[in-house]
């Protein structure tokens, strides 16, 4: 599922030598596990169905039951009947609230194709209301932190101080990880944290909110409501929108590793094809 | 001017330019090539080849070869010129998102860039497509200096030695030595007195207080507060969250206490037993939890870079600069990396508020590890 | 009263009378212009780095009239929204003043920065082909120090520049570096103590480092590519072996007119290079890094690149203290050794490396010929050595941003690292010096047996073999008469002996071009098709 974006594509390049001699394994794991899901879901459906039913149609609004429905097709193997989670496969859902649903869903991490050291961010396999029907379903069942709705950015005309404000806090709380930039840095053992030039306000103030994977959480004591969206303000204004001034090429915003590159392979190569030229006979 | 001075030339030797004969400069019928040529004689230099690349005069080809460097010369003068008129109209001051002024250091960078490189690769051309193909050859005159001269001026050095006659006089030898090391001395103790600062000086000794020493603060325990001075209680950091940390005194979030910056981390159930039992178990960090918080040192044992990238599944703290990975359910002990010491813990209370203080200052010394630390 | 008719033809002529009767210029300026340069482009190299340190000097002093070394709090007012208000120091307030309300400063700012990196660049580049061609031999063992210490000061010109500004960024590399002074035993807390002025950061550093930066350093370098042009003057130049180039001239160009023009003209690319290079490619944009504050650090916090093979030693060693249990016990942290003993020694080495091969090759002669780098194996192999440790050292500076953009885990980047430089660099000797040896052969060959044609033949008894084109004179059976070996090219293609058609220039290799058959007046040419195949040398 991951071939066709970038990510994976590089993924597959670049990991070829660690997956190539388990493919046969891999495959046959799959199976299994394809059976062991199978299996599953019909027997929680026979086991569950009849009673289950008739109970959640009291509780369900009919968008949760939407999403309940995508919840047993595509989510049940990993976390399990009523999203109570699977040893060794995926957590518990009950509690984590909308919010996380709609990050992962919603940047495409969740549904994950294979357990790796990180879910990675892909097209998502779930349209817009698909995901706020899973949301809806995850958050009627157990509760948890919800993305406010309404604009999550600041006017920074109305408010100048928020881009600063935001800056500030990014630089102390976010950039450890994701750059000053912006560009996603590498963590222990193949994690990373992302590059933040895509994702949507919602989409991060998901994340800051529920610490999906490895990210540590940033609840509304933490930072504030206020404050998170003054930082979601910085990433977007800043980061993603602004063209930043100083170069048609800010080479990946990677630092210095590329700007020595840089010099090798653009200053270094041009003069010397002149000194080629130069000394050349003619 | 042509001259094609074909032959063999054996080994360079003496007078390469022994090729040509001695002429008299001052005769009329010379031309400025062959005085020229006669200088070149005499710092011995022979002129092998010194030949036009076109045939004859005005021809057709050199013609060509001037209009192009021309056309060189004036684009780098198009290009200068742009360069001016965009410097002055093009709009320069910093303005948020898309605009026109982003552009600014781009045009001036490439119109800056063809100015010069025309300009250069105009003088280039000239140099190698118009200007006479030379080959000349100049003795290297390697020869070390006769034996006499090397020996006069070795007498001449052996001369002053001998004039001063420090050898003859030892009472001077000893002089010299004690009347000149002192100045020596002198002219070094300005730099060196100045510069130099005693780390252990004091009560409070630099290499190991931090801001969070209650004693400065005559005894009251400080406060662990966020970067704008407002004091943290246990509710404000989420579980599996982790906020930065200042000493709560007049600019404790600030450089002036570059040692203090620290990172209080809400574990989960589990992982606080498992860090609990660890810390128990510790010399030194027995006790220093509060619950399930924990409070380690943010500034790194190998190289004093913050070491703030929390892992909130795996529990590890890792260092952007080098990589140094701290397991923090084992009293942050390095499991990865070059860091060899863990970072200090924090020990923790709460005030009667309920706000957290530092129920002491670091009991082990903070940051990059140095000689002298116990 | 008369007035006096201006020759203008004779002003020159009074003005050279008018100066040697009172400065006796005129022999030495004779002999400064009847100089022989000789001519290759790997000559030109060192020309980069002494061009782009004009440009340096000329892009800095303007940066100075507008940078404020000074750590005094401000509050920033300027037309950077993201920053206003924000509690930053005057040098990095300063510096983004430049950027943003200076016409023009950012681009100066980052001609600057793109010209320390070329200058260190270049110094390596040069330094390469200086070593690999045996250029450091006897007479040159003193330049060849000289260009050492250019390098050293170099990097310490670039550590001091990029902290500077006092950003983000550059407060994470001087903690490190307080860090390496620490690390020292003994006087490692008075070293720092020392040059921060107490506890780090202090407040002394930025203009401490300001005047190590725009005079102490450059002075220096000044002082020391002076001598070191010097010593070239004077030794003149070395060449390549070739046709009248012997031990003892110089086979080229005068400087005047030629060489001084081609050299003017290089000039102009260099500085249009680091025009490009400014005005396309955005460096250390110091205003997503916010001032310096010693709680906030970014991923990817890397010195520039000179600076990275240090940095990458750091990141491969292992976590090894040694503790001295004496009285309250010492340590000797990690960080010393790849810090404080590994720089030193990358310094130290190559210093010696002169003196090592002329006693190991008990070698006592003057040389002003070149060696092709595959006629001196062992040196070749031990450059070869030396370049891919440095090359494991700098990626692994950089490796965690090749971690997480090719997806490889960074404790796997970081072992593949201390594996490589431990097994690689003697790997980089055996190859290189096995490629060395092998060239060698195949020249040996040509010269013995002539060029390889590409035409077999076919003998009586059945046996097929390929028709060589000796290169000289043949004995009485068409044998060609072995040739020594010159030092030079030696010609291996039959286009390279004028036997085929001649090779086009292309950009990286020559287009072979199939022989033309000879026209003549009387026979008109043939056409492609019908044009008979070689099918035998005879």
């Amino acid at each position: 599922m991951t071939s066709d974006t970038p990510a994976g594509r590089r993924f597959r390049v670049f990991n070829r030598r660690r997956s190539a001699p388990s493919r046969a394994r891999r495959r046959v794991g799959a199976a299994v596990r394809m059976l062991a899901a199978l299996a599953l879901a019909g027997g929680v459906y026979t086991a569950f169905a009849p009673g289950a039913f008739a109970q959640d149609d009291k509780q369900l609004s009919t968008a949760a039951q939407e999403g309940q429905a995508l919840f047993n097709n595509s989510c049940i193997t990993c976390h399990g009947p009523q999203a109570q989670g699977v040893e060794g496969r995926g957590p518990s859902l009950v509690g984590v609230g909308s919010a996380a649903v709609e990050f992962q869903v919603g940047t495409g991490r969740m549904p994950m194709t294979r357990q790796e050291a990180q879910a990675e961010q892909k097209r998502p396999v779930f349209d817009e209301t698909q995901t706020k029907q899973l949301g809806q379903y995850i958050q009627e069942l157990g509760g948890g932190p919800q993305i406010p709705a309404g604009s999550l950015t600041q006017d920074i005309k109305q408010n100048p101080e928020a881009l600063a404000n935001g800056g500030e806090l990014f630089r102390l709380n976010c950039a450890q990880c994701h750059g000053n930039v912006g560009a996603g840095g590498a963590l222990s053992s193949g994690k990373f944290a992302p590059s933040l030039h895509d994702p949507s306000p919602q989409q991060i103030y998901g994340a800051m909110l529920t610490g999906p994977q490895n990210m540590p959480v940033f609840g509304d004591n933490e930072l504030t409501p206020e404050q998170k969206t003054e930082i979601i303000t910085y990433i977007t204004q800043q980061i993603q929108d602004d063209k930043d001034p100083g170069g048609l090429f800010n080479l990946g915003g990677y630092g210095p590793a590329t700007e020595g590159l840089a010099i090798f392979v653009v200053g270094i190569t041009i003069l010397v094809f002149a000194s080629l030229w130069i000394a050349g006979k003619s | 001017m042509t001259v094609t001075h074909e032959g063999s030339h054996g080994h360079g030797g003496h007078g390469s330019g022994s090729g040509t004969k001695p002429v008299d400069v001052n005769d009329p019928k010379l031309s400025r090539f062959d005085i020229v040529r006669e200088g070149a004689r005499r710092d011995d230099i022979e002129i092998v080849t010194y030949e036009s690349q076109f045939e004859g005069r005005n021809s057709k080809a050199e013609k060509r070869v001037v209009r192009n460097i021309s056309l060189l010369f004036i684009i780098s003068g198009l290009a200068a010129l742009a360069f001016v008129v965009f410097f002055i109209v093009w709009p320069w001051k910093f303005e948020l998102g898309h605009t026109l002024s982003d552009y600014y250091t781009p045009i001036l960078g490439i119109t800056l860039g063809i100015s010069l490189f025309a300009l250069g690769f105009a003088i280039l051309a000239w140099a190698k497509k118009l200007l006479p193909h030379e080959v000349s050859i100049q003795d290297r005159h390697n020869q070390p200096s006769s034996d006499e001269d090397r020996l006069i001026t070795g007498q001449t050095m052996a001369y002053l030695v001998d004039e001063l006659g420090v050898q003859r006089r030892p009472l001077l030898k000893g002089a010299i030595a004690l009347g000149m090391a002192p100045l020596g001395l002198a002219a070094a103790a300005p730099l060196i007195g100045g510069l130099i600062e005693n780390p252990h000086k004091g009560d409070e000794p630099m290499m190991y207080h931090t801001g969070f020493d209650p004693v400065p603060q005559d005894g009251k325990l400080v406060h662990l507060t966020r970067e704008d001075g407002s004091p943290v209680r246990p509710e404000d950091v989420s579980v599996g969250g982790q906020i930065t940390v200042f000493p709560g005194i007049p600019g404790g979030a600030s450089n002036k206490y570059a040692d203090s910056p620290t990172l209080l981390v809400h574990l989960r159930e589990q992982d606080a037993a498992e860090a609990r039992a660890a810390s128990e178990t510790d010399k030194v960090n027995k006790g220093f939890m509060h619950g399930n918080y924990v409070a380690y040192s943010k500034i790194c044992t190998h190289a004093g870079c913050p070491a703030s990238l929390y892992e909130q599944q795996t529990n590890r703290l890792l260092c952007p600069c080098h990589q140094s990975q701290f397991l923090i359910t084992d009293n942050a002990r390095p499991i990865f990396g070059p860091a060899s010491r863990r970072l200090p813990m924090l020990p923790l209370e709460l005030d009667d508020e309920g706000y957290f203080v530092a129920a002491s200052d670091y009991r082990e010394a903070i940051g990059p590890d140095f000689w002298e630390r116990p | 009263m008369k007035r006096r008719k201006l020759d203008l033809a004779q002003v020159p002529a009074n003005i050279g009378k008018g100066a040697d009767d009172r400065y006796q210029v005129a022999t030495p300026l004779r002999a400064l212009l009847n100089k022989v340069f000789p001519d290759h482009w790997s000559f030109l190299l060192g020309e980069i780095a002494l061009f782009s340190f004009i440009v340096l000097l000329l892009s800095g002093v303007f940066l100075t009239l507008f940078f404020d070394p000074s750590m005094r709090e401000v509050t920033y007012d300027g037309p950077y929204t993201a920053l206003r208000g924000v509690e930053m120091s005057a040098a990095y307030e300063s510096s983004l003043r430049l950027s943003f309300e200076v016409r023009g400063g950012l681009f100066m700012r980052q001609m600057h920065h793109w010209a320390a990196l070329l200058f260190m660049a270049s110094i390596v580049v040069h330094m390469a082909r200086v070593f690999f061609t045996g250029a450091f031999r006897k007479p040159r063992e003193a330049n060849w120090t000289i260009g050492i210490i250019l390098f050293l000061l170099g990097f310490f010109a670039g550590f001091t520049g990029y902290s500077l500004p006092d950003d983000g960024l550059s407060g994470t590399g001087l903690r490190i570096a307080s860090a390496i002074m620490l690390s020292i035993p003994v006087v490692g807390t008075w070293l720092s103590a020392a040059v921060f002025g107490g506890e780090y950061p202090g407040e002394l550093i930025i203009g401490r480092f300001y005047i190590a930066h725009v005079l102490l350093i450059p002075g220096g370098l000044l002082a020391l590519i002076s001598v070191h042009l010097g010593l070239v003057f004077k030794q003149k130049h070395t060449q390549w072996p070739g046709p009248m180039r012997t031990n003892d001239n110089v086979v080229g160009e005068r400087m005047f007119p030629r060489y001084a023009l081609k050299q003017g003209g290089f000039f102009m690319a260099v500085f249009g290079t680091v025009a490009l290079l400014a005005g396309l490619f955005q460096i250390n944009p110091i205003w997503l890094f916010g001032p310096y504050l010693a709680s906030a650090v970014s991923s990817a916090s890397q010195p520039d690149w000179y600076v990275m093979f240090m940095d990458g030693l750091v990141r491969l060693m292992p976590a090894w203290q040694i503790d001295f249990p004496i009285g309250d016990g010492y340590v000797l942290p990690p960080l010393f050794w790849p810090a404080v003993v590994g720089l030193g020694a990358l310094f130290t080495l190559p210093m010696l490396y002169p003196t090592i091969e002329a006693r190991r090759l008990k070698d006592t002669k003057s040389h002003h010929i070149l060696q092709r780098p595959r006629d001196a194996p062992e040196r070749t192999g031990v450059g070869a050595m030396a370049f891919t440790f440095f090359m494991i050292a700098t990626i692994s500076g950089a490796n965690d941003v090749i971690a997480d953009k090719f997806h490889i885990s960074l404790n796997a980047m970081t072992w593949a690292g201390r594996i490589g430089l431990v097994i690689l660099p003697p790997l980089a000797y055996v190859i290189s010096v096995r490629i060395c040896l092998g060239l060698q052969q195949h020249d040996r060959e040509v010269l013995a047996h002539g060029v390889e044609t590409g035409i077999i033949r076919r003998l009586p008894d059945g046996r097929f073999e390929e028709v060589h084109q000796p290169l000289g004179p043949v004995d009485e059976h068409g044998h060609p008469l072995p040739l020594d070996y010159a030092g030079w090219v030696v010609p291996k293609k039959m286009n390279r002996v004028g036997a085929l058609g001649p090779a086009i220039k292309g950009f990286f290799f020559p287009i072979e071009k199939p022989a033309e058959a000879p026209v003549s007046p009387a026979v008109p040419p043939v056409s492609g098709s019908t044009r008979e195949e070689i099918i035998s040398g005879r």
